[in-house]
């Protein structure tokens, strides 16, 4: 325990909250001792819309946590996501004033700070400045330019932000608990970083984490993080339309969806009923199988054509030669790699977390990568900055740099 | 007698059965227009509830709609009572249709008896077994925006009791030609478009071929798309046929520079030149089509029975189906109200009777030899309604409107876009991506069908 570190990950989801408790060795190996959940009920595409029934949730998720992994957990990194929030890219430029033209530290915390500089809306706040890679006096691909010489230093950053107040939220939610937000990640990233390999991540790979009230999307390619994306359309969505082609109650839809769905039509489902009426919703209510398979399928379709869209207006599609891994609780859905690859014409995969070590057969769920992602991106942060700097001064510098960096 | 007539004329001759049907004052002009024409083996048929406009027709039967209601004085734009005349003739109506391969149902919206007739004729029409086609004019935009809607409402309805709709807005042609054309122009250039797009497909149909585009072939390609389509005739003439006639196709209104061509599910062309057509330049023709249209049905039909000079291509496009609209085939409609309100029609009496109905003053001569003496109708048939019958008949029409209303709203529930509830996301905030709103089910938005 000495020399171990304790990671949590908490991610307040649409349909569940998830608590994964990770311990981080020496070696910067984390390893999952504790897992929490419980079912969300006050969140809707993926934003806070009841806070008392999620601190409830929340709650019941970290006792359950702390009881598995048989700590006291006392700060989060915590994962958020909304319709709100924006990736994009952005460029910092600085000359290099020294007489020797020699780069140093300051030449490159100088122009990290221009490229973080964006011109965001008012009300927005910047989440991430991921770096992507220097240019030194146009010579690019860069990943460390410290000790080179040149005139002029850029430097392309990958910034993700979102809307300051609705961030605020859970941020606020969970300090309520009594809880410390050590940091806070998109959680298309984290999953990301939860999913891909290194490998993956050179060749460019895309991550869909197909959510129950949203869909984040983020693209890899050169070994960095190129594009990120949010849709505030999912799972729900899908038991919505089910309830409503189908006429039946949501719980039940949501039901069907789990039992039955498939995200392409199978053709022998034609005209196959399926009897509801066992469960005392309308007497005789019958259900076609091929409708609910139809109604799915298109919805699960539209989600991946508007990202597929997305991507193409980005100007990545042909980057992606690894190909696209879906996580997130609507990659159970059968077939849905099938439907991954007719739309996107890549290869597509399951994503599986096996870029942590530790209680393997519970966790390689595609549900949990995003917080085995926030333990992932955890474990970055406190490798950049050492424990002995002492956790209170870590985590307000933490904070400056994320809301204190707004001008 | 009229059946049996138009039995005969069913056997006689391998062409499919076709007739044309104008009603309202544009369609009757249009029919008229048509009927003087004269496509041999076609049969046109002038309807309106105005005698005025029937007293210019020389060429086509005419037939008054609503003799005991608006007493062949128009509708004047009101739609129930257009509805209430035409429903009142229904019988002669079916007579008129029954045996028909393809009719085409033929109005100006807007109006009051072209805009409730027309869709009113379709599904008769349909009923029968027959493809329908409806063709509509619609009015200019500065004819007031109450028109506009009802020729809006009066178009769907029509597409969703006939099977494709060639339709042409009189303001297509402002945008074409430019403000300053005249009035007389405009309005005879979107006659002209209309009259093509029928006669066109009428031709392909009926001029015998090298290679055939068959009714069968419009049939597979047009039936129950409800689909909104368009008909293209152009000759090209000089030195490099192909390339004129490509020129004139994409310069032509209809093509709408060409987006119509990429945005149409089947293409039907039709080329004919002279006898020694060479496949060369069918084929230049059809492969710089294809060029517009993307990745569609392609259907070619050619005769050499024309010119050398000239080639003459028809172009029938078919549009994919924007159906954001429920669509109704015909056997659905059989069980809708409206045949319900028909029940709740007029005593036996009030019926025209079939002796006096003008269908049978106008079915002894044909169309071929009726060229040449002209046709006025008498005047309608009123000596059987008695002033007191004519009030209850009023009133019977005046009761009628509540039911008409509930219709209506019968009607709007079948359009689930303007109803459609969002369920769990109903209070959060909208998920909107380019304008369409994403709460909603897909499946709803893309406009399919479970069935």
């Amino acid at each position: 325990m000495s020399d171990s570190q304790i990671i949590v990950g908490l991610e307040i989801g649409t349909s569940k909250v998830c608590v994964v408790v990770g311990e981080v060795n020496d070696n910067q190996v984390a390893n999952i001792i504790g897992l929490g959940q419980s079912k969300s009920r006050g969140v809707r595409k993926g934003e806070i819309v009841d806070v008392s029934v999620v601190e409830e949730d929340v709650r019941n998720a970290i006792v359950e946590a702390e009881h598995m992994a048989d700590v006291e957990i006392q700060s989060v990194f915590l994962g958020v996501t909304g319709s709100h929030m924006r990736g994009f890219n952005n460029t910092g430029v600085h000359p290099v004033v020294s007489a020797d033209r020699e780069i140093n530290d300051a030449d490159i915390q100088d122009v990290i700070k221009n490229a973080k500089a964006v011109n965001l809306p008012s009300d927005h706040s910047v989440i991430h400045v991921i770096r992507q890679h220097f240019r030194v006096d146009g010579q690019d691909g860069v990943l460390n330019p410290e000790g080179m010489l040149g005139a002029k230093i850029e430097v392309d950053v990958h910034v993700v932000s979102g809307r300051y107040n609705r961030l605020q939220n859970p941020i606020r939610l969970v300090s309520g608990l009594h809880l410390q937000v050590e940091n806070i990640a998109f959680n298309g990233l984290a999953s990301s970083l939860a999913t891909l390999s290194t490998e993956q991540k050179e060749l460019g790979s895309l991550v869909i984490d197909l959510g129950a009230g949203t869909t984040e999307y983020a693209i890899y390619s050169g070994g960095v993080i190129k594009h990120t994306g949010v849709l505030a359309v999912g799972g729900d969505h899908v038991s919505n339309d089910l309830a409503y082609g189908l006429k039946v109650p949501l719980g039940r839809a949501e039901q069907l969806k789990v039992d039955n769905g498939s995200a392409v039509i199978d053709p022998e489902s034609n005209d196959r009923m399926m009897d509801l009426s066992s469960d005392n919703i309308i007497p005789g209510k019958k259900v076609n199988l091929k409708h609910l398979q139809m109604i799915m399928s298109m919805r699960l379709r539209e989600i991946f054509e508007l990202i597929a869209n997305d991507i193409e207006q980005a100007g990545l599609i042909d980057y992606l030669r690894a190909g696209v891994v879906l996580c997130g609780g609507g990659a159970r859905t059968p077939h849905i790699t099938k439907l991954a690859r007719e739309v996107f014409n890549l290869p597509a995969a399951i994503g599986r977390s096996s870029t942590v070590s530790g209680i393997k057969n519970a966790l390689d769920e595609p549900e949990f990568s995003t917080s085995i992602g926030l333990i992932k991106f955890g474990a970055f942060q406190s490798q950049a900055m050492p424990k002995r700097e002492g956790l209170g001064r870590a985590i307000r510098k933490q904070f400056v740099s994320l809301f204190g960096g707004r001008k | 007698m009229t059946n049996s007539n138009l039995m005969r004329d069913h056997d006689n001759s391998d062409n499919p059965v076709i007739r044309f049907i104008g009603l309202g004052e544009t369609g009757v002009k249009l029919v008229e227009t048509l009927a003087m024409i004269g496509l041999k083996g076609v049969q046109s048929h002038s309807l309106d509830t105005d005698n005025r406009s029937l007293s210019r027709c020389h060429q086509s039967k005419t037939l008054l709609l609503g003799k005991s209601i608006p007493c062949g004085l128009g509708a004047g734009g009101d739609v129930a009572l257009a509805r209430a005349a035409v429903e009142s003739d229904r019988d002669h109506i079916l007579k008129l249709v029954s045996g028909a391969d393809l009719v085409f149902v033929i109005a100006g919206m807007g109006g009051g008896t072209g805009t409730e007739a027309a869709s009113f004729v379709a599904r008769l029409a349909k009923e029968t077994g027959a493809l329908v086609v409806g063709v509509a004019a619609t009015p200019f935009n500065c004819e007031g925006s109450r028109r506009c809607n009802k020729a809006a409402g009066g178009i769907r309805d029509l597409k969703q009791s006939s099977d494709v709709v060639f339709h042409f807005s009189n303001e297509e042609v402002i945008q074409i030609a430019g403000g300053e054309i005249s009035l007389n122009n405009a309005l005879e250039i979107a006659n002209r478009h209309l009259c093509e797009s029928v006669l066109g497909l009428s031709r392909m149909l009926i001029e015998p071929g090298l290679l055939n585009v068959s009714f069968g072939d419009l049939q597979a390609s047009m039936k129950g798309r409800h689909s909104l389509g368009s008909t293209l005739c152009v000759e090209g003439v000089g030195e490099d046929l192909a390339a004129d006639v490509m020129k004139k196709i994409l310069s032509h209104p209809a093509a709408r520079m060409g987006k119509a061509l990429s945005e149409a599910t089947t293409l039907l062309v039709h080329l004919s030149g002279g006898e020694n057509l060479s496949l060369a330049k069918i084929n230049t023709v059809i492969e710089s089509i294809s060029l517009h249209a993307s990745a569609n049905d392609v259907i070619v039909g050619a005769s050499g029975s024309g010119s050398d000079n000239v080639l003459q291509v028809i172009l029938v496009i078919v549009q994919e189906t924007k159906s954001n609209n429920f669509i109704m085939d015909a056997n659905v409609s059989k069980n809708l109200p409206e045949n319900e309100a028909l029940d709740l029609s007029y005593p036996e009496n009030f019926m025209p009777s079939g002796e006096n109905s003008y269908m049978d003053l106008g079915s002894d001569s044909t169309g071929a030899n009726r060229v040449r003496f002209a046709y006025t109708p008498p005047a309608p048939a009123v000596e059987t309604i008695t002033p007191e019958m004519k009030d209850s008949l009023l009133e019977a029409a005046a009761k009628q409107e509540p039911n008409r209303k509930k219709r209506k709203e019968i009607k709007q529930e079948m359009l689930p876009l303007e109803v459609i509830s969002k369920g769990r996301f109903e209070k959060s905030e909208p998920t909107i991506h380019k304008g369409e709103d994403l709460d909603q089910p897909t499946y709803i938005r893309r406009g399919m069908m479970l069935n």
